[in-house]
Order: structure tokens, then C-alpha cells, then sequence
């Protein structure tokens, strides 16, 4: 017996992939989104000047996914309601390491983008890459090898 | 132990007997993407030659070029892993490119800027013809030198308005 899943054409399966690819970036984009509130609450000067305009950047990206994804017939995943911190976030030194790590998730989320076969968006994955990468260095100071790759920190 | 089956025994050799054997020809062609891998291999040697010259020919640039030009080392062992080497053809590993040196450390870093920004375009018009792993190293690499772009960048403007 087959299943509807089986009987999908090779275009259909690269439709597929493209659209989960643009969900998990989104899902990125809303968590940074959320995590730039909390980063912006707990820093100071030009680290919450910082801190908003990347917030705001991070809400642009957003809309233009969801867009996207409106664009190829898909239901935009929505922001959850609280997002849990990948370590407690308690003043400003912490609040700069979680900026950086949600950069990192983003990068990390366009990155799965690449994979795909369809070329427009897998030009769009890398070229998109670039400006979480560049802001996780302007929030953490240092350079990384392997933006995006899950060994990042290991290759830093 | 394989012993042949009485019943696929005459089914091999008729099929052996229509065709006689085959011809042995060269090596298989150098696939466009192991190509493309071998030029990726050579950028990263001549990014990492310009590295050296500069860091040699201006030492209070080290402190900044010295953490890019290990990540440009970095990636030069990642793509030497990738390719398996195609029969006849050597894995580069000779600089191809060896322009002068600006007379300036900061016409050096515009320099060096430069060319990873170029480098940067070159990795991204190579994603379309390779595979999906490929792929995402081509643009974790490309993404790497354009947070170089920056770095450089702003070492510039730093030694501009200290000047």
C-alpha cells in the first residue's frame, strides 16, 4: 500500500523541503525576537542602542519570511508565547552572551536553508546568513570559523 | 562461500557472451564539483598567502590578522577533507596569485578586505552546482570571510581616525 507521502514528485518533495527550511528560519527569527526583548531590558548605553536596532532587524526578517512562506501557500509557523533561555540571563555581560547565541540560532536556521536543492532559495539561505553572523561578532568580540555549523564553538 | 547457482550460472554467461568483454578506459572526467572544490581549495591559499605577507611586512597588524588567518587555515583543512583526490590530479597546493603588497598597513587591510569580499562572491556563485553539504560549507566559509569584511573594516576606520 502507498501513501500520499510515496507519491510525491521530486518538485513536490523540493517544494516540501524549501517550505520546512523557511519555517525553521522564521521559528529563529521569532525566538531572536523574543530574545532581543529580554536582552534590550537588561543592557545599558550603546549595547541597548545596539540591542533595538537588532531587534528591529530580527522583525523585518520576520515579516519577510512569513511573506515568503504566504507567497508558496504555507501557513507561517507563529512566535510561541515565552521561550525558554539557553542559560539564566540575569544582567548586562549575560544578556551580550545570549545576543550573540541568538545570532548564532539564526545564522544557524538560514543555514538549513542552503540544503535545500531549489537555487533561489538556497542563495537566499547564504546571503542571509551573513548579517546574524556579522552581528554575532559585533555582540561577542570574536570570530568563528564555521558561522552556522554545529561545531561552531568547537572550530572558533 | 559463494558458489554459483546452477540455475544463474548459464543466465551469466549468456549475458557475458553477447556483449564480449569490456573495454578499459581512462580515469573518469573531473566531475564540475570536485572542479569548483579544487578552485575553493586554491582561493583559500592565496587569502591565506596575502595573510602572511601582510602580517610579515606590517607586525602591529598581527594582533588583529592573526585570529582570520587561522580561521582561513581552518577552512583550507575542511576542504582538503572533502576532496577526494580525481586519478591524475593533485590536490592544489601551490599559491596562483601573489599580488604586490600596498605600501601602507592601512591600504594592506583595504587589500585584504578586498579580496575577501571577492572571495566571498566566488563561494556564493558556486553554491548552485553542489551538493547540499557542499553547499552549506560554501556558505558557512562565505559567511566567514564577510565577518573578516567587517572586521578589516573597522580596523580601518579605527587607524583612519587615529591618524
Amino acid at each position: 500500500m502507498t501513501t500520499p507521502k510515496e507519491k510525491a514528485t521530486p518538485k513536490e518533495k523540493e517544494r516540501a523541503a524549501g517550505i520546512a527550511a523557511l519555517q525553521g528560519a522564521l521559528a529563529a527569527e521569532h525566538a531572536a525576537v523574543y530574545g532581543y526583548g529580554v536582552v534590550g531590558a537588561l543592557t545599558t548605553g550603546a549595547s541597548r542602542s545596539r540591542a533595538q536596532a537588532d531587534w528591529l532587524a530580527h522583525q523585518e526578517a520576520r515579516d519577510s519570511l512569513e511573506q515568503m512562506l504566504v507567497k508558496l501557500g504555507a501557513t507561517p509557523v507563529a512566535a510561541s508565547p515565552a521561550y525558554q533561555l539557553p542559560f539564566p540571563v540575569t544582567g548586562e555581560a549575560s544578556a551580550v552572551r545570549l545576543a550573540a547565541a541568538l545570532e548564532d540560532g539564526v545564522t544557524q536556521a538560514y543555514l538549513g536553508l542552503v540544503a535545500v536543492t531549489e537555487r533561489t532559495l538556497r542563495s537566499f539561505g547564504a546571503q542571509a546568513m551573513q548579517a546574524p553572523a556579522i552581528r554575532s561578532v559585533a555582540w561577542r568580540g570574536t570570530t568563528v570559523a564555521f558561522p552556522g555549523m554545529p561545531t561552531t564553538s568547537a572550530n572558533a | 562461500m559463494l558458489a554459483a547457482s546452477p540455475t544463474t550460472l548459464p543466465l551469466f554467461l549468456a549475458l557475458t557472451a553477447c556483449k564480449g568483454p569490456a573495454v578499459l578506459t581512462g580515469p573518469p572526467p573531473v566531475t564540475d564539483q570536485t572542479r569548483m572544490l579544487l578552485h575553493a581549495v586554491t582561493a583559500e591559499l592565496n587569502l591565506i598567502w596575502i595573510y602572511n605577507k601582510v602580517m610579515a611586512g606590517y607586525s602591529g597588524l598581527r594582533p588583529t590578522l592573526a585570529p582570520l588567518l587561522a580561521e582561513h587555515q581552518a577552512h583550507l583543512a575542511r576542504l582538503r577533507e572533502r576532496v577526494i583526490e580525481p586519478p591524475g590530479k593533485k590536490v592544489p597546493d601551490t599559491v596562483t596569485r601573489r599580488p604586490p603588497l600596498d605600501g601602507t598597513a592601512d591600504g594592506a587591510l583595504a587589500q585584504l578586505r578586498d579580496a575577501e569580499q571577492a572571495a566571498v562572491g566566488v563561494l556564493l556563485s558556486r553554491l548552485g552546482g553542489a551538493s547540499p553539504s557542499l553547499a552549506q560549507l560554501y556558505a558557512s566559509i562565505a559567511t566567514s570571510e564577510a565577518t573578516h569584511v567587517t572586521v578589516l573594516g573597522s580596523r580601518i576606520r579605527q587607524g583612519q581616525a587615529g591618524s
